[in-house]
């Protein structure tokens, strides 16, 4: 009963942060950019506002378009279910692996092509077209590096991998460790759409994807796909912080280790996400041409982990 | 003692090859230098780290040489070189940037196979890294056939030369003293030799392409 509790209050946790996240990562960019900026929580606002709108759709749209938003947002949240933000011992921890994670946010994002190209608007479709050459490109890197993971852990298991680098601080040193940690970074930027791939701060680019199939959408679907958007982001984040670093977990369900689990990821989400915030003032957006070397790179970077763990053992 | 020992040693080992990629990925020759200059630092931590849990006292010195020759001299030089053709970037090479960087995935793979056998003769804690130092080799290798500019397949040589020097480290401990001086004398003269010729294609043919040297035949 207590351990349903603390999933519950887990995934509320996580869907009440996401939209959080993504302000303070905007706040923090205008910052950068000697702006003001709108403040961390204005993502709560815009969303607040969005689901009082009406909706508007195009003649031409069918019932999938009405459909997508739902399901991309909740396949998203069911990928935040399985992610260990706070606790690893929970009910869900044994429903889906680090793979059933991977290709939940996956599902989402097919679902947001289809619905790009379904009105028929020429930007939804290059959209889609874009997002799906940048998946196809990451999901290499993504299995590689979970491989990597997996073969240093002996599971897949989410809890299993958080549980066994906390068992051998050591590991968390490891160059398989390291690399597959550079290449899910990498992905990560690509799959959430941030800057070197794509440009979040603005929809009027002609070289943008996730905006491009999303410019259909408004009222509370555009709410939902924002809100699934902003938690596809942090749950990159989360798996990033307490996989790789996963001190702070709480590995037994009491409310000390509940709260310093908390802090902890709190503490693990804002340094993330000024190493984002830096990085995206720092680098233009690649060409898209050029996407492709970039996520070979992290292909290679996850190839090189698998060897280091695998053969080098 | 000694897995702290092989750690490190595998954690450097990775460094440098992930500096050894950047030849591969990145275009500026900037880019190229400083990832040799930080290839450089962590060879001598490495000599360092040997040196350190080995007991071997000379492994100290040739740290600081490897600082002073490759972590400070060469790139100095090479930035000279460098500002004299900052406009030749390395746009097309043989082979484009993301399939060489997954032939270099393979290499590596191909130096872990290579290198099987005396992973498993070796008893030495620093075993485990000796195939990451085979794959800086043969990575080198493949940027300094698969580049036109003659300044990228310099810094390629240079970097192989490092790949070496790791190698030797890793499978020895480190040669000789007296024979690491001889390599860090050889290293410079050939990298001044090279300097002299790659100012010499740039006088005869206006570029440092290699490419264009195909022109003597007709």
């Amino acid at each position: 009963m207590e351990s349903w509790a603390i999933e519950v209050a887990q995934a509320a946790l996580v869907l009440g942060l996401a939209p959080g996240l993504v302000g303070v990562v905007r706040w923090l960019k205008a910052r950068l950019q000697s702006r003001r900026g709108a403040p961390p929580w204005q993502p709560y606002y815009e969303l607040r506002k969005l689901f009082g709108k009406e909706v508007v759709v195009s003649r031409n749209a069918s019932w999938l378009f009405r459909l997508a938003p739902y399901v991309v947002f909740a396949s998203t949240a069911a990928a935040a279910c399985l992610v260990p933000a706070l606790a690893v011992e929970r009910p869900l921890d044994g429903v889906g692996d680090l793979l059933v994670v991977v290709y939940l946010l996956l599902l989402a994002t097919v679902f947001l092509a289809l619905a790009g190209l379904d009105p028929g608007s020429a930007f939804g479709g290059m959209g889609s077209s874009r997002e799906m050459t940048v998946a196809a490109l990451a999901e290499p890197t993504v299995a590689l590096a979970i491989f990597a993971l997996a073969l240093s852990a002996g599971s897949t298991n989410l809890g299993q991998i958080v549980a066994r680098t906390l068992g051998d601080p050591a590991a968390a040193l490891s160059p398989g460790h390291l690399l597959a940690f550079a290449a899910l970074f990498i992905v990560m930027l690509a799959e959430s759409g941030r800057l070197p791939v794509d440009n979040p701060g603005t929809h009027l680019e002609l070289t943008m994807i996730h905006e491009a199939m999303v410019l259909e959408y408004s009222g509370r679907y555009l709410a939902l796909i924002e809100w699934a958007a902003a938690l596809k982001l942090l749950l990159f984040f989360a798996l990033l912080g307490n996989l790789f670093v996963p001190w702070g977990v709480a590995v037994a369900a009491e409310p000390g280790a509940l709260a310093l689990a908390l802090a902890s990821l709190v503490v693990k989400l804002a340094v993330i996400a000024i190493v984002v915030a830096l990085l995206e003032t720092r680098v233009a957006k690649l060409r898209l041409f050029r996407v492709p070397e970039l996520l070979s790179v992290s292909f290679v970077l996850a190839l090189l982990a698998v060897t280091s763990s695998f053969l080098a053992r | 003692m000694d897995t702290l020992f092989a750690r490190l040693v595998v954690l450097e080992s990775s460094a440098a090859l992930i500096l050894g990629l950047v030849l591969l990925w990145r275009r500026g020759v900037p880019a190229y230098v400083s990832a040799f200059t930080w290839q450089s630092i962590v060879l001598a931590a490495t000599a360092a780290t040997v040196g350190w849990f080995g007991h071997h006292g000379e492994l100290y010195v040739v740290a600081a040489l490897l600082v002073l020759v490759k972590g400070i001299a060469i790139p100095r030089l090479l930035g000279r070189m460098e500002r004299r053709f900052a406009t030749q970037r390395e746009l097309a090479p043989y082979v484009n940037t993301a399939t060489s960087l997954v032939v270099a995935g393979l290499l590596v793979l191909f130096g872990h196979a290579v290198m099987r056998p005396v992973v498993a003769a070796s008893e030495l804690p620093t075993r485990a890294a000796m195939p990451l130092a085979m794959g800086l080799v043969l990575v080198s290798l493949f940027v300094v056939v698969s580049r036109k500019k003659a300044l990228t397949q310099v810094v390629g040589f240079l970097m192989l030369e490092n790949g070496i020097a790791l190698l030797a480290l890793l499978g020895a401990y480190g040669v000789p003293l007296l024979v690491e001086l001889g390599v860090f004398l050889d290293a410079l003269m050939g990298f001044l030799v090279m300097q002299i010729f790659v100012y010499r294609i740039q006088e005869t043919f206006e570029t440092i392409d290699v490419d264009q040297l195909d022109r003597l035949r007709h």
